[in-house]
């Protein structure tokens, strides 16, 4: 058996526990059948992304992925009830930004002043973005705006705390 | 485009078990149309200030006019055990 068949099998396993998590959520009514759907369609293209990141690149998936841009970031929140404090079950909160949002919001923060940039870099420290505003230049920002298609971030709360955050584009 | 109307869903329960609602639709052209001789009076104030304050009014117009036309299609649904919120924008 090679590695990437090993590969395969493994994500394929991971990929079945995570289809029956979303359906055990959406038979406990934790979330809508539309949610789940968009769950669903989500984790079946994540394999997809690995799966060619894995494999040597075709000379047209470069081009393939660039072509379809995704439209809309979203962040689905899941907090239990322990850690929000409300009773009767879990809080979950369904945001969808369009990603031409994003990037008329960077091209403003561009707009910056100079002498404002120490400022505001200070301020996103102290809150534990390590950002430097000045080194994000317009050129940069296209780039900037086209990997975050290719992000995906998923964080689970560790013991008790069941908040699950999930941030991916679509 | 800039976003023609938007939507706002409130869904709460009570005590007694009963759930309560209302949904609000809110047409935004209305409210450029109110707007638009306040933005046009604001204009040239704002392109005086960017020039006090060192910053291109043309690439501050065209960024405010962008985050306006791309406010489109944003959603923002909060549910929590006793009530629902639902903002969209169209």
């Amino acid at each position: 058996m090679t590695n990437s068949t090993i590969f395969n099998f493994e994500s394929r396993n991971a990929m079945n526990d995570d289809r029956k998590t979303i359906l055990e959520m959406l038979a406990a009514g934790r979330i809508t059948a539309d949610e789940a759907e968009r769950l669903l369609a989500a984790l079946e293209s994540s394999p997809a992304n690995s799966a060619t990141e894995s494999s040597p690149p075709a000379p047209g998936d470069a081009a393939a992925r660039r072509a379809i841009k995704p439209k809309y970031l979203r962040v689905l929140v899941e907090a239990d009830e322990h850690t929000i404090g409300f009773k009767g079950g879990p809080t979950t909160v369904n945001v969808r930004v369009p990603m031409q949002l994003l990037r008329a919001g960077v091209r403003l923060a561009g707009l910056i002043p100079a002498q404002a940039h120490d400022q505001v870099d200070r301020a996103f420290t102290q809150h534990g973005v390590p950002i430097t505003l000045s080194q994000i230049k317009p050129e940069n920002l296209e780039e900037l705006i086209d990997h975050l298609g290719d992000l995906t971030v998923d964080v689970d709360g560790k013991d008790e705390n069941k908040t699950r955050v999930r941030v991916f584009c679509e | 485009m800039i976003p023609w109307s938007a939507f706002i869903y409130v869904e709460w329960w009570t005590r007694s078990r009963r759930n309560r609602c209302f949904s609000l639709w809110i047409p935004l052209f209305l409210a450029w149309l109110l707007l638009l001789p306040l933005v046009l009076v604001l204009f040239p104030v704002v392109a005086l200030v960017c020039l006090f304050v060192r910053v291109n009014a043309l690439r501050l117009y065209a960024a405010a006019w962008g985050i306006l036309t791309s406010l489109r299609k944003t959603r923002v649904e909060v549910r929590a055990p006793a009530a629902r919120v639902l903002v969209s924008i169209a």
